[in-house]
C-alpha cells in the first residue's frame, strides 16, 4: 500500500517536471524568437579593424561597424555611409556623401573625418597592420607605409564632416568592393585615444556604427553577443535582436548542440559532410580559395611544361574532392575561383576555363610524360611535394603521390608534410620541388589572383614566367583599367596563358560544410573578403 | 631546514632562467614569422613590420629585452591576440585549466585509492581482477574517446550535464570524469602494488595478531606507507592537468589555457609560447619541491636536513 502511494506520487512529480519542463522551453523559444545561435570554429582574436587579419573577426567587424559601402549577396554594393558617389572621369578621384544620420555608440556622429583617422592609422607603420597593402594604389600609401612619406599625405580628405574626397595613384577598378571591407571603415579617434592600448581587446573597449553592437567579448573568452544597434540608421530593416556567438573548435561538440536545438548552425568536418550530405539542412559554404601545385621552375624538370602536364593531368581530381576530401570542396575550374566575379552572367571561371589545365587524362599524361623525359635526357625523375601537416594537406599529398607513381613510368615521389609557417618559409625561400599552395581572394575581383603570378610578384614561388601574361595585366590595370570589357578580357586571357602553360596546376576550391536550421533565412555569404553579413537575416516563423 | 629550502629555491630560480633561455632560442629557430597574414605580406611589409616589433635585432638583444621585461613582470603582447598582454590571456584563461585540473586530480586519486585498496585486499579474487581490468581500461583508453562517448550519450542522450561550455559546476563533471579516469587508474594501480607489499609485512601481520580490525590495519598502517610513491606521480601530474588539457579543453568548449599553448607554437606566438612556457616550468619546479616536503612529513625515514644534506 504504502509503496504503491510512493509510486503514485513519484508518478506526479515526474509528470510536473516534464510539464513544468516544457513550459519552460516553449516560453524561452517565443522569446528568443528573433536570436540567432551561432557556431564559430575559433576565438575573436581582435575588434581592431587596423589589426584583424582573420574571418571570425571580420565577420564581427562586417557586422558591427560600416564603411562606405556593404557587401549584399554576390559581393554586390549596397548602400552603407555613402548616400551618392562621384567617380572623376579618369576613375583617379572618388567623392562620398556621407549621410547625416549614422551614429557611434558613444553618441559621436560617424563623419568624413573618422574615416581620414581611421585611413591614416591602418597604413602607419607604426600601427603594423597587415592588411595595410590593401590601400596600395590609393595615393601615397606605399610611400607612408614604407616610412617615406608623413601620414598625412595619404589620398584622403574630409571636406566638412560629410564629404570625404579619395584620390589615387594608380586606377584600382575594384575599388568600390574595397571599400565594403572593414579595413577601409571609419574609426572614432575619441575612442581609440580612450581605450589606448586595450582599443579592440574587448567588447567594451570598442564603439560601433554598424547593424550590432558587439557585449559579454572579454577578449579571450568563448562566446559573445552581437545584438541589435538602436542607434544604426537603418535599423528598421535590421530583424534580428541579437547573435549569440559561440566557439567550439570540436566539430563533434558542435554537431551535438546543433542536434539538441542549442545552435542554428554549425560547421562540419569531412566525415561528417559524407554523412549528411543529404540533410535538408546541408548548405557548402564555397569559399574563394584555390589549390595548387606550384612547379618550382628554377629547377631544370619543371620547366618542361610536358612535365608539368602530365604531372597535372594523372590528378583525377573529381575522386579526390569526393572521396578524399569529402568536405564540401569542389574540383577546381581554373586558378580563379568560380563564384567569385561576374561580366555579363558569365562566370570568370567558366570564361578562362581551359580543358586540359585542371582535366585528368591518363593516357594523354603518359604520352606527355615520356616525350618529356626525352626532352630532359633522363629516364627517371624523382622530386618531392612540400604540404601542409593538416588532414587535408596530408590527404593531398597521399593522393597526389599514389597517382604520379601509379600512372608515370620512373616517376618517384617523396612526400614532406609540414606545419604552415614551415610551407610558406620554405616556398618563399624556393626550397621545394613542388608545393601545394593555397590562395583566397580579398576582393570580388580576378585580379586578387592572378596578380600573384606577374614576373615580378614577390608570392610568385615557382617563378613561372610568361611575358605575354605580364602584359595582359599590366593592361589591365592601366590602359583597360577604365574599360569593363576590355579589362575582363585582358584578364581572361591571362588566366588562359597561365593555364594553357600549365604554370600552375589548380586542385580544388576549398569549400566548408555546413548545417544551418531551416528557419534562419537572408544570411549573406560572400566566398572573398567578408563571409557573412547578418544584416538581412531572420528566423522565419 | 631553512637552509635547504634557501638552496632549492636557488635552484628552481635557475632552472626557470635555464628553461627560459633555450626555449627563447630555440623559439627562434623556428621557420616564419608570428604574422598570420604573413602569406600575402611582400618580403618588404614583413620587414617594416619586423622593425615594428623590434624582431629584426639580433636574437640576443631580443632575448635580453624579453629577459627584462618578465623581471619587471612584463610577458609581451600576443601577437594572435592583437594587443592583449601575455598575462592577460594567461590569467583569465589559466582559471578553468586548474579547476577542471584540480579536480579531475581529486576525482582519480579518491576513486583510485578506494579501488586499488579493494583490490589488495581482495588480492586473487573476482574484485580484485576486475579492479584489473577497470584500471588497464582507464589507462589505455584515451580521454578523448572517453569524453566523446560521455558526452554523446550522458549529455546528449540522456541530458543529464550540459553538452559543452562553462558555467557552473555542472559544466564540469563530464570533463572532470574524461580527464580524472587516468589518474585513477594510474593512482589504482599503484596503490594496488604498494599495498600488497605493504599487507605482506611483518608488521602488519603483528596488528593482525595484536587484534586490530581488517579496516583499521589497511587505514592506519598500510594506506600511509603505500601511498609513498603515489606521492611521486600526483605532483606533476597535478601540474600536466591543470596546466590545461587541449583535447578535453576543445571538446568541451572550456576556455582553457591548453589550446592557447599549442597552437602559440603553430603560430609563433613568440610572447605567449614563452609566456605559457614559464608558467608550466614554474608549476613544475614548484611541485617537485613541494613532493619532495610532503615526502618528509608522510615518511618520517626521510629528512629533508639530513646526512646527506
Amino acid at each position: 500500500m504504502k509503496l504503491n502511494k510512493l509510486a503514485k506520487l513519484a508518478a506526479v512529480v515526474a509528470f510536473s517536471a516534464v510539464a513544468l519542463a516544457a513550459c519552460g522551453s516553449k516560453s524561452s523559444s517565443t522569446a528568443s524568437k528573433q536570436v540567432l545561435n551561432w557556431n564559430e570554429n575559433s576565438e575573436l582574436p581582435t575588434m581592431d579593424l587596423s589589426k584583424a587579419t582573420d574571418v571570425v573577426s571580420f565577420d564581427m567587424l562586417n557586422n558591427s561597424m560600416e564603411g562606405i559601402y556593404r557587401l549584399g549577396k554576390d559581393s554586390k554594393i549596397e548602400p552603407g555611409l555613402a548616400t551618392k558617389t562621384q567617380v572623376s572621369n579618369d576613375g583617379m578621384k572618388y567623392v562620398f556623401t556621407l549621410r547625416k544620420n549614422a551614429k557611434w555608440s558613444n553618441g559621436d556622429k560617424v563623419t568624413a573625418k573618422d574615416f581620414v583617422y581611421s585611413w591614416q592609422r591602418t597604413v602607419n607603420p607604426k600601427t603594423a597592420s597587415q592588411y595595410a597593402y590593401l590601400f596600395s594604389g590609393i595615393k601615397n600609401a606605399d610611400a607612408i607605409m614604407a616610412g617615406k612619406k608623413a601620414v598625412s599625405t595619404l589620398g584622403i580628405k574630409a571636406d566638412g564632416n560629410y564629404k570625404l574626397t579619395v584620390t589615387l595613384e594608380k586606377k584600382l577598378p575594384y575599388f568600390k568592393l574595397l571599400m565594403g571591407f572593414p579595413v577601409f571603415f571609419p574609426q572614432n579617434q575619441k575612442a581609440v585615444k580612450q581605450y589606448g592600448s586595450k582599443y579592440g581587446t574587448a567588447s567594451k573597449y570598442m564603439v560601433y556604427d554598424g547593424p550590432f553592437k558587439m557585449t559579454k567579448w572579454t577578449g579571450s573568452n568563448l562566446s559573445w553577443t552581437l545584438k541589435k544597434n538602436n542607434d544604426y540608421w537603418d535599423k528598421k530593416n535590421v530583424k534580428l535582436s541579437a547573435i549569440n556567438f559561440k566557439v567550439n573548435k570540436s566539430n563533434t561538440t558542435a554537431y551535438n548542440l546543433y542536434q539538441s536545438g542549442k545552435l542554428d548552425e554549425t560547421n562540419l568536418g569531412a566525415e561528417q559532410a559524407k554523412q549528411l550530405k543529404g540533410s535538408k539542412d546541408y548548405v557548402v559554404r564555397r569559399g574563394a580559395t584555390t589549390f595548387y601545385l606550384e612547379f618550382n621552375q628554377t629547377k631544370k624538370e619543371f620547366q618542361n611544361q610536358k612535365i608539368r602536364q602530365a604531372i597535372s593531368m594523372v590528378i583525377n581530381r573529381k575522386q579526390f574532392v569526393n572521396k578524399v576530401l569529402g568536405d564540401g570542396s569542389t574540383v577546381a575550374k581554373g586558378y580563379v575561383s568560380t563564384g567569385l566575379a561576374k561580366h555579363n552572367g558569365v562566370d570568370f571561371a567558366t570564361a578562362a576555363y581551359v580543358k586540359s589545365g585542371t582535366e585528368s587524362n591518363i593516357a594523354e599524361a603518359k604520352k606527355l610524360w615520356a616525350e618529356g623525359l626525352k626532352e630532359l635526357g633522363v629516364k627517371n625523375l624523382s622530386f618531392s611535394i612540400l604540404s601542409d601537416d593538416t588532414d587535408a594537406g596530408n590527404n593531398t599529398t597521399q593522393f597526389l603521390q599514389s597517382a604520379i607513381e601509379e600512372n608515370l613510368k620512373g616517376a618517384k615521389v617523396s612526400v614532406e608534410n609540414v606545419p604552415f609557417k614551415t610551407r610558406l618559409s620554405r616556398s618563399e625561400n624556393g626550397q621545394f620541388d613542388v608545393v601545394v599552395s593555397g590562395w583566397g581572394a580579398d576582393f570580388s575581383d580576378p585580379i586578387s589572383f592572378l596578380d600573384l603570378f606577374t614576373s615580378d610578384n614577390s608570392y610568385n614561388n615557382g617563378k613561372w614566367k610568361n611575358t605575354e601574361y605580364d602584359k595582359l595585366i599590366q593592361a589591365s590595370k592601366t590602359t583597360d583599367a577604365g574599360n569593363a570589357n576590355k579589362r575582363w578580357n585582358d584578364l581572361v586571357k591571362a588566366e588562359k596563358i597561365l593555364m594553357k602553360d600549365q604554370g600552375i596546376a589548380p586542385i580544388y576550391q576549398q569549400a566548408n560544410a555546413t548545417l544551418v536550421k531551416s528557419k534562419v533565412k537572408g544570411v549573406i555569404y560572400n566566398p572573398a573578403g567578408v563571409n557573412y553579413n547578418f544584416k538581412d537575416a531572420y528566423i522565419a516563423k | 631546514m631553512r637552509k635547504y629550502l634557501i638552496k632549492r629555491v636557488f635552484y628552481m630560480i635557475l632552472t626557470l632562467f635555464l628553461v627560459a633561455t633555450i626555449t627563447f632560442f630555440l623559439m627562434k629557430l623556428m621557420p616564419g614569422t608570428p604574422y598570420s597574414n604573413q602569406q600575402k605580406m611582400t618580403p618588404q611589409q614583413i620587414h617594416i613590420m619586423n622593425e615594428q616589433y623590434g624582431l629584426n635585432k639580433p636574437v640576443w638583444q631580443q632575448y635580453l629585452i624579453y629577459i627584462l621585461g618578465m623581471l619587471h613582470g612584463d610577458l609581451g603582447t600576443s601577437f594572435q591576440f592583437s594587443n592583449q598582454p601575455v598575462s592577460y590571456l594567461i590569467a583569465s584563461r589559466i582559471g578553468p585549466s586548474a579547476q577542471l585540473g584540480a579536480q579531475a586530480m581529486i576525482f582519480g586519486v579518491f576513486f583510485g585509492i578506494i579501488i586499488g585498496s579493494i583490490a589488495a585486499i581482495n588480492r586473487n579474487t573476482w574484485v580484485d581482477t576486475t579492479a584489473t581490468i577497470v584500471s588497464i581500461i582507464g589507462k589505455s583508453v584515451p580521454n578523448f574517446v572517453l569524453a566523446v562517448l560521455l558526452q554523446y550519450y550522458i549529455a546528449l542522450k540522456l541530458g543529464w550535464f550540459p553538452i559543452a561550455d562553462w558555467g557552473n559546476f555542472s559544466y564540469t563533471v563530464l570533463p572532470t570524469i574524461a580527464l580524472g579516469v587516468g589518474p585513477l587508474a594510474e593512482t589504482a594501480r599503484f596503490v594496488r602494488t604498494g599495498m600488497v607489499d605493504v599487507l605482506n609485512s611483518d608488521y602488519i601481520e603483528l596488528a593482525r595478531a595484536k587484534g586490530m580490525s581488517k579496516f583499521g590495519i589497511v587505514y592506519h598502517h598500510a594506506l600511509r606507507n603505500s601511498l609513498i610513491p603515489l606521492v611521486t606521480l600526483i605532483g606533476p601530474y597535478t601540474v600536466a592537468l591543470m596546466t590545461g588539457s587541449m583535447v578535453i579543453e576543445n571538446i568541451f568548449s572550456i576556455p582553457g589555457i591548453g589550446e592557447q599553448f599549442v597552437k602559440s607554437i603553430l603560430v609563433n606566438d613568440y610572447p605567449t609560447i614563452m609566456g605559457v612556457t614559464m608558467l608550466f616550468s614554474a608549476g613544475l619546479v614548484a611541485v617537485i619541491l613541494l613532493t619532495d616536503i610532503v615526502y618528509g612529513i608522510i615518511d618520517p625515514r626521510i629528512r629533508l636536513s639530513g646526512n646527506g644534506d
